[in-house]
Parts: C-alpha cells; structure tokens; sequence
C-alpha cells in the first residue's frame, strides 16, 4: 500500500522545482528477442467470460519505433486444474489467440501451455475474485491538486484475509491507460477509496480532466504474485530511472520456458474477476 | 591476541628504558578569542621530540632533564618560541597569534606537510578549518561542508541534490558523522541541497578515509569528525551573513568572570517567506533551520567542562500533497579532566536523534519514523614517553530504533494505526592504541578495538521455513520471501543476539629523509548498524536497522599505501595513497524489494560483499598568494550478493556489479589565489565519470504500454560530470581599524552552464507512443550568487 505514496513522485516534484530535463540520443544495449505472452483471462461480473484473448509478441530493441512484432503459428492452450477441462485458443494469424467457451471459475487454478518454435511455456495462475465498486464520485479537493478535477471509486475490502488490487483507468481518446495496484496491507476490512487525477499541464488544459470527458475505471482482483509483478512493471514504467527510484531489474512474470528455462517469456498468465464504471465529468 | 601481546611487549621495553625525564603540559589556545587549538606542533628543537595538540588544545612533552627551546608552529599562525629548563615536571599554557588578521584567513591545513607529521604514522586523513571552506566558491553562496571534502581525492558524492557522501567506494551510511562527538545520522538539508553544518560555529573537520584510530567504530568507512568552536573567550564577537537562500547569525563571548565562553549561532533559509507571493506556490513552504550552541567552564586549571547542542529542521509542505518535517537534533556533556601531565582524560555524555514525519492528506496518512541513541564514553589520553602515546577508553551506546509508525490523519481515513516493531540495540566498546617511535625513522601506531553489539529483546521476530527468510523461486527464477512458520518473542530483559568483534588497528611510518616518508596502515573495522536503502540517492525517509537475528555486522578490512613528501621549503606537498578494502556482509536488495512500510526487512535482502580500490594522488600548495590543491582518483568499487543458503545465483546473477559510487576517475582542483587587500579570488573545477546506470536493453508491450527490459545491474554509465565555479571575495578599504568587519562574496556556480545529467530518464511519450531517454539536469545554467558576512 505504501506505494500509493509514491515517495519517489514526491522527491521528483521537489527536484522538478529547480532541475530542468531534455530529450538526448542515448545508446542502449540491444539484448535478443523474448517471446511475450500476455494472457489476461478477465472475466467481467456479470457476464459469462466465455470469450477471452491471449497475445503473443517478440521484444524489440528499446527505440524501435515498428513493433510489427506478432507471433504467428504458436500453440496456445489453458487446462482448468480442478475440472481438467481444457482450452484450446485459435490462431487469428494476428498476435491474438481467442476463444469463445472459456468457463470461469472463482478460486480454481488455471495452467497455460503455450508452444513456440518448438519450446513450451507453461504458467499457472488461480482466478482471483474482486469487491464491487460500490460508489464513483468527483471532486476538487480529492487528489493532488485542489484546481483540478478528480475521480474516486469507493469498494468494501474483506476483513481478515489479504486481498490484491490492480486498477486500470483510461480516458477516451487517450493512446494509453494508467495501472496501478494496491494492497489491503495498511487498511484491511476498511472501505477503499482510489482517486484518480490528472496533472495540470499549464499549456494545454485539455490535458487534466474536465467536464464531459470520459473515463473508463476498471478494479481487479488479483493474486499476490500478480501483485508483485505488475507493481515493479508500474514502479518501473513509471519512474523509468530517476535517482530516488530502485535500480531496474529484469521482471519477470510467471511464464517458464520449460524446454529452455533461460529463455523465460516476458508477460504473465493472469486470471481475475473485474468490474467496471465508465464516468462522464459534470 | 598475539597482536596485544606484541603491544604489550613494546611499551614495558619503553618503560624499561626510562632515566631521569621530565615532562611539561599545557594547553594551547588563539590569543585573539581564546579558542583551543587542535592539531598545532610543539616540538623541542634539535630534538626529533615533539608532540601535536589534541581536540582540546592539550599538549605533553616528556624529554631527559636540561635546557631547551619549545617552538609552538601552526599554519597560519605565529611561530613561537621558549626557553625552558626541565627540572620538574611542569604545566605551560600558550596563547597564540593568528598570522593574519583579515576577516577570512587563508589558512589551509596541510597537516602532513608538518615538520613533525610526516614522521605520524596516521595516514589517509584530511584536515580542513572554516576559513579555507568558507572560501570555496559554492553554490548559491551556502558554505558547505559536506561539498567541500568532496573536492578530496577518494571522496565522491552522487551528485548535485544527493545527501551524503562516499568514501573510497563506500556507501553514504558508512560513514561516521560526528558534530561534536555526537553522532549526525543526515548530514543535509533541503535534500542534499546544503549540509547540517553551519560554517560559523564549525572551528575544523578532519576526515579520516582509512587507518581509522582505534578510538572511532561503528562505521567502516570513514569517519567526519566536526568539531564546533567553543565561543570567543576574551571578547563579545558576532559574525553573521546574508546570502541568496539563508542567513546566518553567531555571537560568541566571555562567561562567568572569563573562565568560560558561549556559542549560539543560527541559521535559517527565507525563500518560504517570498513563496506566498508567488501565486502557483502561496500554498507551499519549504524551509530549513538550525541552531547550534555550546559553552564551556574552566572550574579549575585541570578540570573543565562543555556543553554542546545542535537542533535542526527541515520541512517541506507542498499545499495539499504533502508535508514533511525531518531533522537531527543532539546534545553532549562533556568533562575534561587532567590527572598530572602526562595523563589527559575526557568524559562524554552524548544524546542524538533523528526524526521524520509525513503527512499525506490525500490518503490521510501520518507517518513518523525516528533512530535514537545515547552515548556515554571515556577517552583517556597518557603520553608515557618522548616516544610512546598511549589513548584508551570505552564507550557505551543504546539505539533506539522506530522504523514507522502510521496513523490516520481523521476519522475518515481508510488508513488503519500500525506500528511497525520497535528495535533497541546495545553497542560497548573498549579501545588501546599506541604511538610508538620505535627507531629515530620509524614510528608505529598499533591498536585493538573490541566491540561488541548486542540486539536486545522486547519484540516478536517472524520465524521462517528453514530459517530462510528469503528464498529463491526456481521455477520463476526470483527470490521472493520465505514461508513465515511462527513467531518468537523476546522479553525485554533478553538479547535476542549479541555480536563480539576484535577489530586491529595497524600504521607505520617510515622517514625516508627530512622531507620524505612512507606509510603502511591495516585497518578493521565492523558496523552494526545499516541504512537501509535500495534506492542510488539517500533520502530522509530512510530508515536505519539493527544486525541481529538476520542481518550481520558488515565488517572491512582496508588495507594501504602511501608515500608523502615536502618540496620547496614545504610551500608543496604531495600525498600519493593507493588502498584496497574488503566489506563483508554488505547488504543488498533483491530485484522489486520494498522497503517503505515493510516490517520484516529480511525477507527483502541478502548478504553481499563489496571490495573497493584505487589509487589517491594529492598535491598542495600551501603558502603564498596562491595556494589550493589538485587531486585525483582512479577506483572501482563493485558488490555482489550471492544466493547462499536463499539458493539460486544471487542478486544480479551473482555477478559482482559496480556500486552506484563507483567512478573510475575522479579529477578535482580547488584554488584562491590573493590578488590584494581588496580582492581575492577561487575557483573549482571538477570532473568525474559518470555514475553507473543501468539502461534498458529492449522492449515489449503490454497492457498498450511499452515496457522496458533490463539485464545486468548498473553496466552502463551517464555521462561524464564536470563544473568549473568562480567565486571573488571583496574585502572593502574601509575594513581597517574598525571594529565592523565586512566582505561581500559574489560566485558563479557551474560557470560554463554545463547540463550535468542527474539522471536519465527512459520513457514512452504519451502522445506519440515514441520511446525516448531524457536527461534530468538539477542545474541547468549558471548558477550566480551574492553573499554579504560580516563581524563585530
């Protein structure tokens, strides 16, 4: 939960007071290519689940800017554990591998086999269930900055036993969403309240929320692996090398190559329940 | 043991040879304010007799019965000389007069370009006074200490807006701080910006890098120790400065009838004051202070006594996203006491803390963290022979250590009260060390430390599978925490585990010639306690652990060299230092360790090792209107944590990786040189590689984002840092026979406007999705500042 805190947003804002910052060119080391699966089962409260995709993809080199990179040809299959059921996904000669009958289960495990170029991958993960967003609400004084709107959603944690977040929230018209996760560590069985802002960027004050704009805020519930995971991959998208922040590291998902153990997949096997609001500002 | 026995050996053989000798004692002191001198040469000419003052101005001399001058010499003070007859054993005080009489002295002290010091064995020490800091050009005009020694060959910083400081390679928390024996746990304000020191109560630091007295433990790199002024004895005296970000005030004088003096000095940054004028920043206040104080009482001509404090505060609010309050505060009750003239003894009392609070209204948070300890010591000092100084002592420490403690800021905070464990230690130690002249060339300096550390009960500790708090997921291949099996808890009457450590001390001299000489030194030394941080630059929040159950005392072995020498009637010297050390039990972080907030520590780190080495060039000139000094360093510093008993390859693969301090070159040169009455000017330059960094080596997307991959820890490097600063001193006419002295100090700070990267930044452009590096530059052009001080 700490995390929320963002120590090293703090110590950035402070140093932002009197540093300055430019583009350079910088030459980086260009590792081979990884295999990347990203296999999100999200199953949607309410609906049946039945329709889920998993993307395969190659790594590139840091500044390539194509990333015309989908993996073709590979097979892609999901075992429930505790009903043996299995889950054969079907090439859509894209990148994206789907499927159309696909049964959640809350708490059951769940194991992915993927084959490519003759290495198998495998991973498992169990389906995680999430609290309903019980409340969305927006205000000035929530947040950051008291000039700029925000939005908060509130959800009831269960008390007694740990649970793992992961939001996802993303304006229309944006090229990208905003992660984050959190843990009940500091606020077990209390109700949660997550505010979401936008920095106000002086030159442009389309860039904070305003009036009419739309967002879509989704609330997952994940596994504390899951959480662990997708919390550097945040730490470190986010922060990506200022001096208050770790040394980066290899992050590494759940994926194991099994044929070749040193040439472990990037990406992870999640599977999550989820429930959503999209919220227009007043 | 067979090292005391040797020692032991030595001195009786000294003893033994005594005949009819005498000894005479003193103290000596500045003539114009009555301050005690620390490091002056009293020596019997014609003889190879001669001995340097201590941290109290104390002095002893033992030689066979006869006739001799006592010539008293200090850099930048008259020489002065005395005919004695040593027939008794007999006290002499001394008051001196400062060479100079401007308001800022140019007084640099080479201390191993003293006659008598290159014969010391005590190598890898620096010492520098107020005056020859306050006249380095700074930035934004703030005198800084910590900056300062950085301009030292072996010590390293990194970078502009970074507390702390490195040594040989070492980490920032390795390092001793002492503010009048009081231990300093943050050395900087404003976050690095500016250190705790206010250069108007300091009377002289000394750094020691290496061969570290037995008399200093608990830190394996290097120790600070700042000594504080003791107050203006003859006259009332006030000194004060208005520069761009502070102002300062001291005024120190006489007490009780002349038998003592009192130092209050304070020191406040105004920029808050301008802030809510400002529209975009009238919410916000960020600020520092500090106050320092001491006083001192002569009861009698062998018995007197001192009290120092020092209290400072950082706080930063910026309007509803945070505020953040963080500060050392520390205390020390001292008595010295002279038993006859030969035995010196000195009691200490020491208080010290350092504490933090945050408070985050948007998710109504208040956090408080706090390291606290009291110190009591006894050094004694007995000056057996002309050729043999015995210092021993103990000392005791208690810590108290609360790494966190969070309660919501109302009641409709989602934050529940937690506090996490509260840890108390116990560290003792008992030291002997000897000067010892063993032939008319060379002198020895031997000593044992033994310390013991003792982790005291009160707290429950996680017991963990196998003993094993962190393991290693082989399937995944990360070290994630080991699986919690039970707790055990500690009464407080108990230690929950006691640590007991020999540490030897060893330094030779040998005197090539009148100018010349060579030093070996072997230094051991352990450190119990650890700043835990995972992060390149040392920030308030971190908190300090304990070694106990699952944490080891790191503990070095430093090993060095060197090779001394004074040209041209000591106007030059040259110091050329080469040392090699090893750290055992160095901490290190696994890969997404979090350590903000986290109870159990151990399950984020392993014990690693670090091994630093290089090779130290210094030459200085330290007379004439020109005088300053060149230094270089050529170093690596590397670590690496094995998985050991957590299973897997270690951290990084196992493979040893540069510290973030590490910097293969390190060039500096500092000068001032006195154009005339009026004008004086100085000027640094500085250049060093790059910090080690670690850059991605691809991408891949997910979730939209791209996100970068990383292989090998810090394996890459920024760019080279170098900045040149000028600064001129104007000292005006009418200066002269009046009692208010002023000077106006105007500098330019990174005077080519060179963009240093703090940092580097690797991200994707959200408009375009388009990777792209950024530089972080805390200083982007010149930085110019204005300085009025003056003294009445």
């Amino acid at each position: 939960m700490i995390k929320t805190i963002k120590l090293t947003v703090l110590f950035t804002v402070l140093i932002a007071f009197i540093s300055c910052d430019d583009k350079i060119d910088v030459d980086v080391p260009e590792a081979a290519p990884r295999l990347v699966i990203e296999a999100s089962l999200d199953w949607e409260k309410g609906t049946s689940g039945n329709n889920q995709t998993i993307k395969l993809s190659t790594s590139t080199p840091y500044f390539d800017t194509t990333l015309n990179t989908s993996v073709i040809g590979a097979s892609v299959k999901v075992t429930n554990n505790n009903s043996n059921v299995e889950y054969n996904f079907i090439d859509q000669n894209d990148g994206n591998y789907t499927i159309d009958n696909f049964v959640p289960v809350i708490n059951d495990s769940y194991t992915l086999e993927v084959i490519y170029n003759g290495e198998t991958y495998t991973a498992t993960e169990r389906l995680m269930s999430v609290a309903p967003i019980t409340n969305v609400q927006q205000s000035l004084e929530g947040g950051f900055d008291d000039e700029v709107l925000d939005v908060t959603i509130f959800f009831d944690d269960p008390a007694g036993e740990e649970n793992f977040y992961m939001f996802r929230i993303k304006e229309e018209g944006d090229l990208f969403a905003e992660l984050e996760a959190e843990s009940d560590e500091f606020s077990d069985g209390n109700t949660q309240e997550e505010f979401f802002e936008k920095a106000r960027d002086n030159d442009d004050e389309t860039e904070e929320y305003n009036p009419g704009d739309i967002v879509n805020i989704k609330l997952y519930g994940i596994s504390e692996r899951y959480y662990n995971y997708i919390t550097l991959l945040v730490e470190q998208y986010d922060t990506g090398g200022d001096p208050f922040s770790a040394i980066p590291a290899e992050i590494k998902g759940n994926c194991i190559n099994v044929t070749n153990e040193a040439n472990y997949a990037f990406g992870y096997f999640r599977v999550t329940e989820f429930n959503q609001v999209t919220y227009t500002f007043q | 043991m067979k090292k005391s026995l040797v020692c032991l050996c030595l001195f009786m053989t000294s003893l033994l040879f005594a005949q009819e000798k005498y000894s005479v004692n003193g103290t000596l002191k500045d003539k114009k304010n009555g301050e005690t001198l620390f490091g002056a040469t009293v020596y019997l000419k014609g003889t190879t007799n001669g001995a340097v003052t201590n941290e109290y101005g104390f002095y002893s001399l033992t030689a066979e019965k006869g006739t001799y001058t006592l010539v008293i010499s200090f850099l930048g003070y008259e020489t002065i000389t005395q005919e004695i007859v040593l027939d008794a054993d007999q006290t002499i005080n001394f008051e001196i007069n400062e060479a100079s009489t401007t308001l800022e002295t140019v007084v640099l002290e080479a201390e191993e370009s003293e006659r008598l010091n290159i014969r010391k064995p005590q190598m890898s020490v620096s010492k520098l006074n107020a005056a020859t800091i306050k006249q380095m050009p700074v930035v934004l005009g703030e005198v800084d200490v910590i900056k300062s020694i950085q301009l030292l060959p072996g010590v390293t910083s990194s970078g502009e807006g970074t507390a702390g400081f490195n040594v040989r390679g070492g980490a920032a928390d390795q390092n001793l701080v002492l503010l009048d024996e009081a231990i300093i746990y943050n050395t900087s304000h404003f976050f690095g910006f500016f250190s705790v020191f206010n250069a108007d109560a300091i009377k002289d630091i000394k750094l020691y890098k290496g061969d570290i007295p037995a008399k200093f433990g608990g830190r394996i790199s290097s120790v600070l120790d700042v000594r504080q002024k003791d107050g203006n004895s003859k006259n009332l005296e006030i000194n004060g400065g208005v520069g761009l970000i502070s102002s300062r005030l001291a005024v120190e004088g006489p007490m009780f009838n002349k038998k003592g003096s009192f130092l209050v000095a304070g020191r406040t940054s105004y920029a808050h004051l301008f802030m809510p004028i400002i529209d975009e920043l009238k919410d916000d206040k960020i600020s520092f202070y500090d106050l320092n104080l001491k006083t001192n009482y002569e009861i009698d001509e062998n018995n007197r006594i001192y009290l120092s404090g020092y209290f400072g505060r950082d706080i930063f609010d910026i309007s509803k996203f945070v505020k953040n309050r963080y500060g050392n505060a520390s205390a020390n009750l001292r008595w010295n006491h002279v038993f006859n003239e030969k035995l010196f003894s000195n009691l200490s009392l020491i208080y010290s803390k350092y504490d933090y609070r945050i408070i985050l209204d948007f998710i109504k948070l208040d956090w408080i963290a706090d390291i606290k300890n009291f110190n009591l010591k006894y050094d004694l000092g007995y000056y057996a022979s002309d050729n043999l100084k015995l210092d021993f002592g103990v000392s005791a420490i208690t810590y108290d250590f609360n790494p966190g403690e969070v309660r919501p800021t109302d009641a409709s905070s989602p934050i529940n009260y937690r506090k996490l464990d509260q840890k108390r230690a116990l560290e003792a130690a008992a030291y002997i060390s000897a000067e010892h002249q063993l032939t008319d060339k060379l002198t020895a300096q031997y000593g044992l430390r033994l310390s013991t550390f003792s982790r005291l009960g009160g707290q429950t500790l996680s017991d963990y599978a196998n003993d094993l708090p962190v393991v290693y997921n082989e399937d995944i291949g990360i070290y994630e925490e080991g699986e919690e099996i039970g707790t055990t808890a500690y009464k407080k009457s108990e230690s929950i585990k006691t640590f007991t450590n020999v540490e030897p001390r060893l330094g030779l001299s040998y005197q090539l010639n009148d100018e010349s000489s060579v030093k070996a030194s072997y230094t051991r030394s352990v450190q119990y306690v650890h700043l835990l941080s995972n992060t390149v630059s040392v920030t308030p929040v971190d908190v300090w652990a304990p070694s106990g159950r699952y944490i080891q005392p790191q503990k070095s072995n430093q090993y060095a060299i060197g090779y001394y020498r004074n040209f041209n009637d000591k106007t030059y010297s040259l110091e050329l230092e080469t040392y090699y050390k090893n750290v055992d039990n160095r901490i290190d972080y696994i890969d997404g360790s979090n350590l903000i907030g986290t109870n159990n520590i151990e399950t984020e780190i392993l014990n690693g090792e670090a091994r630093a080495y290089g090779l130290e060039v210094l030459l200085r000139k330290s007379k004439g209107k020109f005088q300053g000094w060149f230094s270089y360093t050529l170093s690596k510093s590397e670590q690496r944590a094995l998985g050991g008993n957590a299973g897997g390859p270690g951290i990084n693969k196992g493979n040893w990786y540069n510290t973030p301090y590490d910097r293969t070159h390190d060039f500096s040169i500092t000068g001032s040189y006195d154009f005339n009455e009026k004008w004086k000017f100085s000027a640094n330059f500085v250049y060093q590689t790059g910090r080690p960094v670690t850059y991605p080596n691809g991408q891949y997307e997910y979730e939209g984002l791209s996100i970068a991959s990383f292989d090998q820890r810090n394996a890459n490097r920024l760019p080279a840092y170098h900045r040149l600063d000028l600064s001129a001193t104007l000292t005006p006419n009418k200066n002269k026979n009046r009692r208010w002295q002023s000077e106006w100090v105007f500098g330019l700070y990174n005077a080519y406007a060179r963009r240093n990267a703090a940092s580097i930044f690797f991200s994707q452009d959200f408009d375009t999705g388009v990777n792209e590096a950024r530089r972080l530059s805390i200083f982007g052009s010149v930085i110019p500042s204005i300085t009025y001080n003056f003294k009445f």
